[in-house]
């Protein structure tokens, strides 16, 4: 398929593609004036436009163009490269040429989204970058790719649900996985629930049945309390050093040790409800089942175990591996909301859904009469949206001055599912639903919001701007809260409900992983949350090559997305480590030995070792010495190009010559 | 293709990284945040490649502002960003020789998500290009001097 030598310039045969992108580039760019300017090129054979050039029909196009007219070079004008270059180089390569002869113009997210105001001026600059495009593709050589051993061993970034889901999907073909997790046990926020909907199973039955699958398989290593502190390298070759606290305790003393602590702390995984000691393990049936000292709380005194005060140390280590692809499933936290809104953290009648999840979880046997802080509980407001869609101007923004306008997504069926399962066994208990919207997407879920109705919850519908107000009730009231609104669902009219316990909806938002964010350089969203290359076509990847995202790290999720989600993740991963090789692309150093005199200036600037050596060869009967580069060891950076005084060296595919055709180009007068 | 446009404005040239800011262009228009139209922004793997012979032609050209958004400290490439502040350092000196205001030329870390810093730069250098001009004018100004 490689051509072997260039074509000359008079014999390049261009043909050039104009992208509507479905309205989201022709809705501003003249996308017809922008292939008719094309059209006038010396070197344009043909410029076509079409609503998608990603389609199989906009692809086909440019695969018979290729057989039909003799193309030898492609530039398209669409969205941006990091979205489809890939697809139109296999386009070019199915067409016959060098998948090389192609360059790709992001006309989309750096000229249409950001020139709505201005299309003549977009239109403009669409026409100036496709003359650039063109004026590189003249210049464009034939490449093949460089073929790199990928390590086949992937790391897993959390123990939650989907990291669990993407180890075990990713070592069932075959590669060797290192899941690693932060806190002392597995299983994240699903550990937390009681039972999961859209089945009703129990949520730790369903988890640990994962787990179990998870640590007894043979390719995959856990290491809890550990966490990425460095990385380097590219895709098939991370070099990772992870770093691993201890637990503090070990089998021999592990029991003893449990048994005589008494230092508490609050415990977070009951959200506060309830305290638990420094020694502890999250919930009985956790894995590991070893306690595990919280070296956050710990106050470092000796704790008296068989008659010996015994100090325990966090003896911290690290290791080194190598790493081939990564998944990155850090999962989310609950929003908390700030003190006093809705009453939070004022009145103690006002739990958060997960509180009241785990408040369930913690009851003794007792079904007789639900109660909460030893009174009874007979009248309860669920809060919809609570951290949620927020909107500007009604709602402050949060401490880092993002406001939290996305909808949480999860939070509504989650909330109808507590309220069903609570009224199976509390029939006589009265829920009032204060809802925005319910949002019960998904297969079936429609059914919770159907069944809530039948059990006589009395939804009430507010408007953002105008939500509920939750106040203690006035001395020797019936009930110690009441919630305040107006229900549009009966034309605006004011309520004033009164409750022995509000339940907040709240949203998601991620886990802080600015940590991992500076190491690997992954984006993130307004939102906070990490950001995927393109929600439809590339919805797990992130711009870096090779790592992955997979669950609420992303975006609120409830368990079944988020699985679906790790097992495309892990899919991804599969696909690029299951050939323990990987291809990259061949932008490295290349000297041009009839310009070369030999100065070994580029390697004075070169960084990277044996990239570039100086060899003894024979020119014109004269031993001289050439500078050689060695092609796996050359990142492409280009420090030695802007080093040699003679131009003998470039970065093959990104040639100095290639930028000074663009600036003509760019610096050309253009009329439309 | 010999045309000319109705309104003469400043041409601005941006290279930016892919791992910087590039990926910082694609995200200011995930964002539909609007700049001026006349910026073209050009991918590169790291700016250490360009040379002061490179930079001196591109305003030669008629380029009346250059914006190099690198990878900063975030750049996968070993020495690419103090390669890259070398040679603007040495353009700089070259363009004091030529009489090229310095202003015309700017060296931003900008990163994949730097929306606010990517919009800064390419209104600053339009306020400093409405100030100073185009450098055709001063490049010509130069040249009635010697």
């Amino acid at each position: 398929m490689t051509e072997k030598t260039n074509p000359k310039p008079e014999e390049t045969k261009i043909g050039v593609y104009v992208c509507y992108c479905g309205g989201n580039i022709s809705d501003v760019v003249d996308v017809e004036k922008v292939a008719e300017k094309m059209r006038e090129h010396p070197n344009v054979t043909i410029a076509r436009t079409d609503m998608s050039m990603c389609s199989d029909a906009g692809q086909s196009i440019v695969e018979n163009d290729i057989k039909e007219l003799g193309l030898n070079r492609v530039v398209i004008g669409a969205c941006a490269p990091s979205l489809h270059e890939h697809t139109f180089r296999g386009t070019v390569a199915r067409g016959g040429l060098n998948p090389y002869f192609f360059h790709h113009v992001g006309l989309r997210e750096q000229d249409s989204w950001v020139h709505s105001n201005n299309p003549g001026g977009a239109t403009e600059k669409a026409i100036r970058l496709m003359y650039a495009g063109i004026a590189k593709a003249n210049l464009l050589k034939p490449l093949d790719m460089i073929k790199l051993k990928a390590e086949r061993h992937a790391l897993v970034i959390g123990g939650g649900v989907a990291g669990l889901r993407a180890a075990y999907d990713i070592a069932g073909r075959g590669i060797n996985v290192t899941l690693i997790e932060k806190t002392p046990f597995l299983g994240g926020r699903m550990a937390q629930l009681e039972t999961v909907f859209p089945t009703g199973n129990n949520a730790r039955e369903d988890l640990h049945s994962l787990i179990n699958e998870v640590r007894t398989h043979p390719l995959i290593t856990i290491h809890t309390l550990s966490e990425l502190v460095n990385i380097r390298g590219y895709i098939g070759n991370y070099d990772v050093q992870i770093r691993s606290q201890s637990r503090g305790v070990s089998g021999d003393n592990a029991e003893a040790a449990l048994a005589a602590c008494t230092q508490e702390v609050p415990d977070d995984f009951n959200y506060g409800l309830t305290k638990r000691k420094v020694v502890y393990r999250a919930y009985e049936g956790c894995f590991p089942s070893t306690p595990a000292v919280d070296w956050e709380h710990y106050d470092g005194k000796p704790i008296e175990i068989d008659g010996q005060k015994v100090i325990f140390e966090n003896k911290k280590k690290t290791f080194d591996l190598r790493i081939g692809a990564i998944v990155i499933a850090t999962g989310f936290q609950p929003y908390e909301p700030p003190r006093g809104d809705y009453g939070y953290d004022e009145l103690p009648e006002v739990v958060t859904l997960p509180q009241f999840i785990r408040h369930m979880g913690l009851r003794d046997g007792n079904v007789g009469e639900l109660t909460w802080k030893g009174h009874p509980v007979r009248d309860i407001a669920a809060i919809h949206c609570v951290g949620s869609r927020h909107l500007a101007g009604v709602h402050e923004p949060q401490p880092d001055g993002i406001l939290n306008n996305y909808c949480s997504r999860v939070c509504c069926t989650a909330t109808l599912h507590q309220v069903n399962e609570l009224l199976d066994e509390y029939p006589n208990i009265n829920v009032y639903d204060f809802y925005e919207d319910i949002r019960t997407y998904g297969l079936e879920h429609e059914s919770y919001y159907t069944e809530a109705s039948k059990k006589m919850v009395r939804f009430l519908r507010f408007h953002g701007d105008q939500r509920p107000e939750v106040v203690a009730a006035p001395e020797g009231d019936t009930h110690p809260v009441l919630v305040k609104g107006k229900d549009y669902l009966t034309n605006g009219l004011e309520v004033e409900v009164p409750v022995d316990l509000v339940i907040l909806a709240v949203g998601m938002v991620p886990r802080p992983v600015d940590d991992l964010v500076d190491m690997m350089k992954i984006p993130k969203g307004d939102d906070r949350f990490l950001l995927e290359v393109h929600p439809k076509l590339r919805p797990v990847e992130t711009p870096v090559p090779g790592i992955v995202l997979a669950g609420t790290a992303q975006s609120p999720m409830n368990i079944q997305e988020s699985c679906n989600a790790a097992s495309a993740a892990a899919a991804k991963v599969a696909v690029l480590l299951a050939a323990g090789q990987v291809e990259l692309d061949p932008y490295v150093a290349n000297v041009d030995l009839d310009k070369c005199e030999g100065t070994g200036a580029c390697i004075e600037v070169c960084e990277y070792e044996d990239a570039i050596v100086l060899e003894t060869m024979t020119v014109e009967g004269k031993e001289v010495q050439r500078a050689v580069v060695t092609p796996a060891n050359c990142s492409g950076c280009g420090n030695c190009v802007s080093a040699c005084p003679h131009h003998a060296i470039d970065v093959q595919g990104w040639e100095v010559a290639h930028y000074e055709a663009m600036v003509d180009a760019i610096t050309m007068e253009v009329e439309i | 293709m010999n045309e000319t446009t109705t309104t003469k404005e400043p041409k601005i040239l941006i290279l930016a990284t892919l791992s910087g800011g590039y990926a910082g262009a694609d995200y200011v228009g995930q964002q539909h945040l609007n700049y001026s139209t006349n910026t073209s922004i050009l991918p590169v793997r790291c700016p250490s490649m360009f040379s002061t012979e490179f930079y001196i032609k591109a305003f030669e050209k008629g380029i009346d502002g250059i914006i190099v958004m690198y990878s900063g400290t975030d750049s996968p490439f070993k020495g690419g960003p103090e390669r890259t502040a070398v040679m603007v350092d040495q353009t700089y000196k070259k363009m004091g020789e030529l009489g090229i205001n310095i202003k015309r030329l700017k060296l931003a870390a900008i990163c994949t998500v730097c929306k606010k810093p990517f919009l800064k730069q390419v209104n600053e250098m339009n306020e400093t290009l409405n100030e100073i001009g185009f450098v055709q004018d001063e490049l010509a100004d130069q040249g009635k001097d010697k």
